[in-house]
């Protein structure tokens, strides 16, 4: 097989991709990772994933991001894969208002569920449908600003922004990561025992199959 | 009585000429199927060489077309895999048995094929409503009415409830809190009940239901003339298809203790209309090729089509696709109104499609769809009993197989096999080729039928399989497919992504022949413990 595990990198930084149905997260993806789209791709059943490893900062950073199905029937299932999470691209469509005023519902999840650190990324996606417009990108601006949010809009058909979109993620991520790390030497240089600060997970496989069933009451 | 005599007197001449041309198209088809000689499953070879013909098939039945002998021989065959590509059209009959006593007779068949093509118009005309309901008042603001309406479709009187003037609700969703829905429906007195008898409703349905297939020889379009002949068999009313028939609770023992979490859904008609319409246009284009009438739509009747269920965004498709999506929207809307507890949830227009593609009436391919989903329903239920079963039914089989595997799945914490989910949920569809997919589906029909209708194991079949009928062949075949990759996942995978990543690239990478042998291997080795 192709995938064999290697360690040719720095870090592994994992990534959720969320949103409603149809907005296009997983487009998003191959278009990052595999530079493909397809009006056609299939709805997304459960979790999907794929990786793609690019330098940060002269850094060599693997970032493993998790696709989610969008419907709020697989929501049990997805939210599991926020654990370990250190990014998340929340996904929304300019052209349906409704995918836009649930990103707050889709922010609630990632509270309840991911590391309360986790960088976001808002992404207003199908920007080159500007005729079909119905979310101004003064209003995403406004309410990524609002809820400390990062803000771009995207394109995954025209390929726009979604490159920067993900390395923008990971760069936050990696200056937050190196930030704890040295507050974590500086700590164990001042009190001995190591840090708490050091534990980064960053892959944590072994929650994601055992907690599909939590309960995402909120 | 007039619709009855209308529908038989007019029998099977256009179906011949139909059979003529789908024969002619599954050669041009299959030409483009890889040759299975390639492959090493003795299954392939033995398919080719026994796949049952046009004449034999009708052999099976007597004059009154009933099976001679209650459908045993066609279950063996169908069990065994043989009936190959040039029995497609065969296969209607395989998926469409499933709505209906193997025991009945052409006329039998001809009477609930006009109640079933009526029940599914009032479900179709019930889908309208809604649909124009929510056109009304623009998307967001009519949600909540429709939601109302929807609820109040399986209340008694059937009437919509106009909550327009409710702000509070409107703005409930504006904020994100869709959860009024299903509030609403607890409100109307015994929501829960009207689930489990919409449950209710649908054993009742695979009993009664009985179509025509073509086979059988009668015509398959539908008439005017009949509906008012059928009105007067069901009843005009929708309310009449929720009727509690003393609902058999311990078939479904969780859901009832599991109303809250029901309730925690947002989940609304119009969300399952707004979902519906999303994957109805991204169905597989390739299939079209299998397909008897979607070469032949026409610009105009596609478009026509996709006005009158209300569908968009479809420019960059071609007409065929158009025309199929616009019946996707049309089958799986009317699903949901017919079985609300499970409403939509993607993966369903998974199994819809094949369904789609090798029926034209739609209302066939409804009934096929309810009988389909009368054990697959299971598997999309929003407290996920019906899939997690299926996930630790996988992992015992595996367990029980190869310990050494499963105690290395365990070590990744993989033992749940949620890697499988996918596999599990659409029953292959994603791995599979159109082709491929209907072998497995069939196969695993006429297990359950076997086992429904009492068929043991016979040792008259040509080929004696060793394996007995089981409920549960998908996972067996599931497992199967997991254990081939055995030796990948031992030695190379460290962790339970690897293992989902394989598991989710396996299109066009699996021979659905070897798959159902290696299954049956596991079957005969496993049942009893299982």
């Amino acid at each position: 097989m192709a995938h064999r595990v290697d360690h040719e990198y720095d870090y592994l930084f994992k990534i959720v991709l969320i949103g409603d149905s149809g907005v296009g997260k997983s487009n998003i993806l191959s278009r990052f990772t595999r530079n493909e789209f397809s009006l056609d791709s299939k709805s997304t059943i459960g979790v999907e994933f794929a990786t793609k490893t690019l330098q940060i900062e002269a850094k060599t950073v693997k970032a493993q991001i998790w696709d989610t199905a969008g419907q709020e029937r697989y929501r049990a299932i997805t939210s599991a894969y926020y654990r370990g999470a250190v990014g998340a691209l929340l996904v929304y469509d300019i052209t349906k208002k409704q995918t836009f005023d649930n990103v707050q519902r889709w922010l609630r999840e990632l509270r309840d569920h991911a590391d309360s650190n986790i960088v976001i990324m808002m992404a207003g996606n199908k920007s080159d449908l500007t005729h079909l417009r119905a979310v101004s990108e003064n209003d995403g601006q406004e309410f990524a600003e609002k809820e400390g949010l990062s803000f771009l809009e995207t394109s995954a058909l025209e390929s726009h922004n979604v490159e920067k979109a993900f390395q923008t993620v990971l760069t936050e991520i990696y200056h937050i990561i190196n930030k704890k790390a040295l507050a974590a030497q500086e700590a164990a240089r001042n009190s001995g025992p190591p840090g708490q600060g050091t534990t980064i997970h960053v892959v944590d496989s072994s929650d994601a199959g055992s907690s599909k069933s939590s309960c995402c009451s909120s | 009585m007039k619709g009855l005599r209308h529908s038989r007197s007019s029998s099977s001449l256009p179906l011949a000429s139909s059979w003529i041309h789908l024969r002619s198209l599954l050669i041009v088809a299959s030409a483009t199927v890889p040759d299975r000689g390639s492959l090493r499953s003795p299954w392939s070879r033995r398919k080719r060489k026994h796949a049952l013909s046009h004449r034999r098939w009708h052999m099976l039945f007597s004059s009154e077309g009933k099976f001679h002998d209650g459908g045993i021989k066609f279950i063996e065959k169908v069990r065994s895999g043989l009936m190959g590509l040039s029995a497609v059209y065969e296969r209607l009959a395989s998926l469409s048995l499933d709505c209906y006593d193997l025991n009945s007779s052409h006329t039998e068949r001809n009477v609930t094929r006009v109640q079933i093509r009526k029940k599914y118009e009032t479900l179709r005309r019930k889908c309208h409503q809604l649909l124009s309901h929510c056109h009304k008042g623009n998307r967001l603001d009519t949600i909540n009415e429709v939601s109302n309406s929807a609820s109040s479709c399986f209340d008694e009187h059937c009437e919509f409830h106009d909550s327009q003037d409710d702000p509070s609700a409107t703005r409930n969703i504006a904020e994100g809190n869709l959860y009024n829905f299903k509030v609403d429906q607890s409100v109307h007195n015994g929501s829960d009940l009207f689930s489990l008898c919409n449950l209710e409703e649908i054993e009742d349905e695979a009993e009664i239901v009985q179509f025509d297939n073509y086979p059988w020889g009668t015509e398959s379009s539908t008439s005017d003339e009949d509906e008012d002949e059928t009105e007067s068999l069901l009843g005009s009313s929708i309310s009449e298809m929720f009727v509690q028939h003393d609902p058999k609770l311990t078939r479904i023992p969780s859901f009832r203790g599991d109303f809250t979490q029901y309730n925690r859904t947002s989940e609304d008609f119009a969300t399952w209309q707004r979902i519906i319409r999303l994957d109805a246009i991204r169905a597989n284009s390739d299939w079209v090729v299998y397909s008897l009438n979607l070469t032949s739509v026409t610009k105009e009747k596609a478009l026509q089509s996709a006005a009158s269920v209300g569908l968009k965004s479809y420019e960059h498709l071609d007409p065929c696709m158009i025309y199929h999506a616009a019946r996707m929207v049309a089958v799986l809307e009317a699903y949901a109104v017919y079985d609300p507890e499970i409403g939509y949830c993607q993966g369903m227009s998974d199994l819809l499609s094949p369904i789609l593609t090798i029926m034209d009436e739609d209302h066939e391919a409804f009934w096929c769809f309810v009988g389909f989903m009368r054990k697959a329903r299971h598997n999309f239920r929003l407290d996920e009993v019906g899939i997690q079963k299926q996930l630790s039914t996988i992992s015992k089989i595996i367990k029980c197989k190869d310990l050494h595997l499963y105690k290395h799945l365990e070590k990744l914490q993989a033992q749940d096999c949620f890697f499988a989910y996918r596999m599990v949920l659409v029953l292959f569809r994603r791995e599979l080729t159109f082709e491929q997919t209907m072998s497995l589906w069939e196969v695993m029909w006429a297990d359950q039928t076997a086992i429904r209708s009492g068929i043991r194991k016979s040792a008259r079949g040509r080929i004696k399989l060793r394996a007995p009928p089981t409920d549960d062949l998908l996972l067996y075949t599931v497992a199967a497919c997991v254990l081939q990759r055995r030796k990948l996942i031992v030695e190379r995978y460290n962790s339970m992504d690897e293992i989902l990543r394989e598991c989710n690239n396996m299109a066009g990478t699996l021979d659905v022949w070897r798959l159902l042998d290696d299954a049956h291997d596991l079957v005969t080795s496993l049942h009893q413990k299982i």
